[in-house]
């Protein structure tokens, strides 16, 4: 049975039961198994996006890799240029400071606040309860002009400005299909810190069975948003160690 | 019975809904991407009825205001956030549960500092994630919370304190209590229909000591009445189950308004401060023995001023002799409330105050002007500057571009400012034209002249702005027999026709027509005349409070026809509808034909139609007598007839209504709780939320050449909703489809400059700009989110030039394109050349907008224009465009060479340095930078970076290239092509160059980023 088939016989179960009868776990199960099933996402082992961001006429080429040992990379590419951000070799979090083209740590409580996130490969709701996550089901709410669930997930606490802070966030999950359609969390920190920012996600396809959205835009809400568009995705890439390790500048100048 | 409530229902439901349920039973299925831009102003704030701290974190401040829903700071103050949008914005009291702060918050609605112009709330809602959700448990006609009391050792018992109803007779008031949590209630202490709890106060060390003050109190439309015998200070100490009055020590005879405090450093000692007959006994009184006996202390003006705006005393949390009281200034005692002096400069009337909960020097106030912080103890202040709760009475726009929007508030004075500015609507961008409480501001329609009101016609100022002369024009009375009656909010209306005339309201309509030099009497008393309710001077109960805002029996609106100048309507706050149809020689009332709408009705608004001089809507306010119905009426016969245009799904009383221009079945209507509207001329209202606060909307207006509805509310300031034209064309038929395009409106290039500036954003409130881009607009009739969708921009020659993330909304879609290309491809150097980030602009013509979702394709053309106000010509541009293109194409042929040269140096790297990858080198380091940074490490300039400059210094002129541009590109020509020559003679002496295996140039700029 395909997806879409799949699809049309959830629409005919919706309308025969309460919606409001459904619980968080009853959504995230059928989530997972809409989107391929719980086993397919688990044997992942690496993902690779190609993303691109468009900058006012100018078009951004953006890598993603993320690994489920949690090394992972964002590679932005300019004029030629290879900025990294987010890089995590498997013991130092850093990025490339766009001044002068180096290297540099993340400070220690974005580094934190990282790893707790190391255990989230693929999906935050895999094994959310093991993890010691809690979802809650909210209600049904419109958003994006459609009916969705609103579950409320709550994540290991996390560190904000040295005070330990709950992890929450906001999914909704369209009532048609069960996939997540956008995703709303409190901006903690920075002059935007207490305002709603929200991601929506859409043109969900299957890649090796799986299904992601390969169009998403972020923002504040309200507040306009910056759309990403995914042109591939890659399961289990092939890559090198080198890819993600820290190149440490200090230690280079230091032997030379 | 069952049966009969269903057949009703589906009998009264609208033919379209029936047809179209799914897609407009909700507002957020359909409007989609239009959404509310606020423009503030901030600058002057707005009135703030409550200021709550965090127990046990500093930085956590709220602020609960008049109008204008909650706000929190996380950063002691500095920024504040709004986290009620949702809700009703009128605001008593904000608690957080001590045991749980950071989580559980309650809200009570209903702003308790009774002014006439009051909002009204709508019930106690809880929070128990921070504020991202909340839910309403109770006190639905509570009309106003005072107080919200959590017990510190358990968070299920909750004490509040509901003032209750101010415009009529209401059980819902007292003092309540929970012990589950707020999930169910009783009434603990109740004296009678009229008399409500308008201050608690509990013993931080025995939460079974409670202190209630309750309050007499009562206002009409024209008048105002604190104090009576029920009025008390009632004490407990039980936990609520018994009261006592303590009054020893209390002045005899009636009380009226009391607060009450307790030091939080020792509970033994409470402050009141009496509202009483005699003005030798009002003032501050304090209790050493927890109420046992009273002392008085004080009686100065600024302990007695106002008591139903000012009974508020806070205490040091640190120092039991430190008080602070509400009042015009504020005043702080430093030993004991013996004495007071003000607090400093700052606006006046002062609500609440709040020490920090570490240092006591730190001080949060709250004003009819804003949220004021003081570093020292109180003396001075200063403002914060991201409040955008202003409180607009009215406003009205002009024809400017962009155009312009005028309006009054309460107690800040009247105002412009521009719907876009620079960099955003800053502070610096409005200007003042006006003082006192502002109202009706309305811009001649075309000389420099703004008319501006002020209280009750005290003046009326006409302003010309051109040589900024000021003088007033107010109508006097010229018969000695006769007293003109303004209201507090008088009317002023212009006509469509006669850009000269100009109306005021009395009793009588007055008209000029020479901008208020001189004035005629065009009609009789249009009023009731009610005598009973012209005795201001008596109003205010035990304080006298004839301030000017209870004048009634006056005329509140006045409305020319714009089809016919002898058609005019006026309404009146004690419920007349009156109209002439020759110019006022003679008027009929045809209240009487309105069906359903109790006598008295104050008639907020008329509208009169633009499609036809008989044709007019009509919206009663009735909350003045505890009446929270909405009445809206629409007369196509002069008001022979009036006929409801009502349904249920509207919340609120309303106050204004707007037609649309174009489409007479589409309707604006502003309510207590935000903006409906309707597209089906009143069957169905749809509840707008994008964006859009649930705050009080006193006044719309339509600007005929943006089609932007914008919004005069009462606490959230100017809010526009940019373009309303979508909702003109929405039907059923329409909405049937997949996909519907609307129109793409043709764009001009924006080359304005965009200096703003934005100093001092980082804590200034900034107005968001309107949209600039060309939009793109359609309807969804599902959600997109599987499959592929996207939309390219292709030129007249049918090449793509850009590209759009489309948005997958249910309902109306708005995306941007910003008509940049895509900037040149330049050579890899060692840092980045900032001039090759230059997104060239598209060229004026014509373009074409291609959707692809699924299997279809949708395609719309549109125009991008030259602004042909500026002085820019085609030629102009089209030279601009022409040495860009020779500019961009060279800049990426430089790259190619560099690409080349680079394979050729990383092949010669592995062999032995010679004279030929000398040579190599040399011609690359004259091409790109090779060294430093892209900071001030950066190296000179090379080739790359030249050409990127003149490309970037040319493409982002309004004009065509200068003479020494010009110079410039020849000179850079020169270069390129001696660089040429030098590459092409290497490459003929590279050996083996196949094992290169170049990309050609096609596929090399393919594939560069």
């Amino acid at each position: 049975m395909n997806y879409f088939s799949r699809l049309i016989t959830l629409l005919v179960l919706a309308i025969s039961m309460s919606n409001y009868a459904q619980t968080a776990d009853e959504i995230i199960a059928t989530y997972h198994e809409n989107i391929g099933g719980i086993d397919k996402l688990k044997a992942v082992n690496g993902i690779k996006l190609s993303l691109k961001i468009n900058q006012g006429g100018m078009e951004l080429p953006i890598e993603v890799i993320e690994l489920k040992d949690g090394r992972q990379m964002t590679k932005i590419t300019f004029q030629g240029q290879e900025i990294m951000q987010g890089v995590y070799d498997g013991t130092t979090l850093w990025s490339t400071n766009f001044m002068t083209m180096q290297a540099e740590k993340s400070d220690a409580e974005t580094f934190d606040n990282f790893k707790l996130g190391l255990n989230d490969f693929m999906d935050d709701f895999i094994d959310y309860k093991d993890k010691g996550y809690t979802a809650e089901m909210l209600g049904i709410e419109t958003i994006d002009g459609t009916e969705a669930f609103k579950i409320k997930l709550t994540k290991e606490p996390m560190t904000v400005e040295g005070q330990l802070v709950d992890d929450v966030s906001f999914y909704y999950f369209d009532t048609d299909n069960y996939v997540p359609i956008a995703v709303q969390t409190e901006v903690k920190e920075g002059p935007g810190k207490g305002m709603m920012s929200e991601a929506t996600m859409s043109d969900y396809q299957e890649v090796d069975g799986i299904y992601f959205p390969f169009s998403m835009s972020q923002g504040v809400k309200d507040q306009g948003s910056q759309p990403v568009t995914v042109v591939s995705i890659e399961l289990n890439p092939t890559v090198s160690d080198d890819m993600f390790v820290f190149p440490d500048s200090m230690e280079s100048d230091g032997g030379n | 019975m069952k049966t009969l409530k269903l057949t009703l229902v589906l009998l009264t439901l609208p033919f379209w809904g029936q047809s179209q349920d799914d897609a407009i039973k909700n507002g957020k299925a359909l409007f989609g991407d239009l959404s509310a831009r606020h423009i503030g102003p901030a600058l002057m704030s707005g009135r703030i009825n409550d200021m709550t701290l965090h127990p046990t974190n500093s930085l956590i401040v709220y602020a609960g205001t008049a109008g204008g829903g909650v706000w929190k700071s996380s950063d002691g103050g500095v920024v504040f956030q709004p986290i009620f949008d949702d809700y009703c914005q009128s605001i008593g009291a904000v608690a957080l549960d001590p045991n749980d702060p950071d989580n559980t918050i309650y809200v009570g609605t209903g702003e308790t500092w009774t002014r006439n112009s009051v909002s009204v709330g709508d019930g106690l809602y809880k929070s128990t994630d921070g504020g991202a959700n909340w839910k309403k448990i109770g006190f639905e006609n509570s009309d106003r919370i005072a107080n919200i009391v959590i017990n510190p050792n358990n968070s299920n018992e909750i004490y509040v304190g509901v003032l209750g109803a101010l415009w009529g007779d209401s059980s819902e008031r007292g003092v309540y209590k929970s012990t589950d949590g707020g999930e169910s209630w009783e009434q603990i202490l109740y004296i009678d229909q009229r008399t409500g709890c308008a201050d608690m106060a509990m013993d931080p060390n025995d939460p079974n000591v409670l202190y209630a003050s309750m309050w007499a109190f009562r206002r009409t439309g024209w008048s105002f009445e604190s104090g009576g015998d029920t009025s008390a200070l009632y004490k407990s100490t039980d936990g609520g189950k018994s009261w006592n009055k303590i009054h020893n020590g209390f002045p005899s005879g009636d009380l009226g308004r009391l607060g009450i405090a307790i030091a939080p450093s020792n509970p033994k000692v409470l402050y009141t401060v009496i509202e009483a007959e005699e003005p030798s006994k009002k003032g501050l009184y304090r209790s050493d023995d927890a109420g046992n006996s009273w002392q008085q202390l004080n009686n100065d003006f600024g302990i007695t001023v106002r008591p139903f705006y000012f009974s508020r005393i806070v205490v040091d949390p640190r120092n039991e002799d430190v008080v602070v009281k509400g009042g015009l200034s504020g005043s702080i005692s430093r030993d004991g409330g013996k004495t007071f002096k003000a607090l400093g400069n700052m606006h006046s009337d002062i609500h609440d105050i709040a020490f920090h909960i570490k240092d006591s020097n730190i001080m949060y106030v709250g004003t009819d002007g804003g949220v004021y912080r003081s570093m020292n103890g109180g003396v001075t202040m200063e403002i914060v500057e991201n409040l955008p709760i202003s409180q607009f009475y009215h406003i009205s726009l002009d024809n400017a571009k962009p155009y312009n929007v005028y309006g009054g508030l309460q107690d800040n004075g009247s105002w412009y400012g521009p719907s876009s500015s620079p960099g955003g609507i800053e502070a610096k961008d409005w200007e003042s034209i006006g003082q006192g409480d502002g109202f009706r501001v309305l811009k001649h329609t075309t000389k420099p002249i703004i008319y501006s009101e002020m209280q009750g016609a005290d003046n009326i100022w006409r302003i010309d702005t051109e040589n900024r002369l000021i003088k007033t024009i107010q109508p006097l009375p010229a018969d000695e027999a006769v007293k003109l009656r303004f209201n507090w909010n008088t009317p002023i209306a212009m006509s469509s026709t006669h850009p000269d005339r100009f109306y005021v309201g009395s009793q009588f309509l007055h008209r000029s027509e020479d901008m208020g030099d001189s004035w005629d009497i065009i009609s009789p008393d249009l009023t009731t005349n009610d005598p009973m309710k012209q005795n201001q001077e008596d109003s205010g109960g035990l304080s006298m409070d004839n301030s000017g805002a209870e004048n009634h029996t006056t005329i509140f609106t006045i409305a020319e026809s714009p089809i016919d100048d002898q058609v005019i309507w006026v309404g009146t706050d004690d419920g007349n509808v009156q109209v002439t149809r020759n110019g006022g020689k003679t008027w009929t009332n045809t209240v009487a034909n309105i069906p359903d709408l109790p006598a008295n009705t104050w008639t907020y608004h008329i509208e009169a139609s633009v499609f036809d001089a008989g044709t007019a809507y009509a919206v009663f306010d009735g909350h003045t007598q505890n009446d929270m119905s909405t009445y809206v009426y629409k007369t196509t016969d002069y008001g022979a007839s009036w006929k409801s245009i009502v349904t249920d799904d509207i919340v609120g009383f309303a106050r204004n209504i707007q037609e649309d221009f174009v489409n007479p079945d589409l309707l604006f209507l502003g309510t207590e709780f935000g903006l409906y509207i309707t597209m089906d001329g009143g069957q169905q209202w749809l509840k707008f939320t994008n964006n859009m606060p649930a705050v009080a909307v006193h006044f719309i207006d339509l600007q005929p050449q943006t089609n932007d509805l914008v919004m005069g509310t009462h606490g959230r300031g100017v809010i526009i909703v940019d373009d309303i034209s979508p909702l003109r064309e929405l039907s059923s038929e329409m909405m049937s489809k997949n996909v519907h395009l609307f129109d793409i409106k043709p764009t001009v290039i924006d080359e304005k400059s965009d200096f703003g500036g934005n100093f001092g954003a980082e804590t200034q409130f900034v107005g968001a700009n309107p949209n600039q881009s060309v939009q793109i607009k359609y309807y969804l009739s599902k959600r997109h989110t599987f499959g592929k969708m996207g939309i390219d921009i292709l030129n007249a020659e049918g090449q793509k030039v850009g590209e759009v993330g489309p948005g997958k909304k249910k309902g109306i879609n708005i995306v941007s394109w910003d008509y940049r290309l895509k900037p040149p491809i330049v050579a890899k150097g060692k840092t980045i050349t900032f001039g090759g980030f230059t997104s060239p602009k598209a060229a004026p013509g014509t373009y074409k907008m291609v959707m692809t979702k699924g299997k279809d394709t949708y395609e719309q053309p549109f125009e991008l224009k030259l602004d042909d106000t500026l002085p820019i010509t085609p030629a102009d541009y089209e030279e601009r465009d022409r040495v860009s293109k020779l500019l961009f194409d060279m800049s990426e042929s430089l790259a190619y060479m560099v690409y080349q040269l680079d394979e050729m140096i990383g092949h010669n790297t592995n062999q032995k340095p010679s004279k030929y990858s000398k040579r190599l080198n040399t011609l690359k380091e004259s091409l790109v930078i090779t060294t430093g940074d892209n900071y001030v490490g950066t190296a000179e300039p090379q080739l790359r970076e030249k050409i990127a400059n003149l490309f970037s210094k040319v493409a982002t002129s309004y004009d065509r290239p200068s003479a020494n541009d010009m110079e410039n590109f020849d000179r850079l020509s020169k270069q390129m092509k001696e660089a040429e020559s030098t590459f092409e003679s290497l490459k003929k002496k590279f050996k083996n160059m196949d094992q290169l295996a170049l990309k050609d140039k096609v596929s090399f700029l393919e594939t560069a980023n």
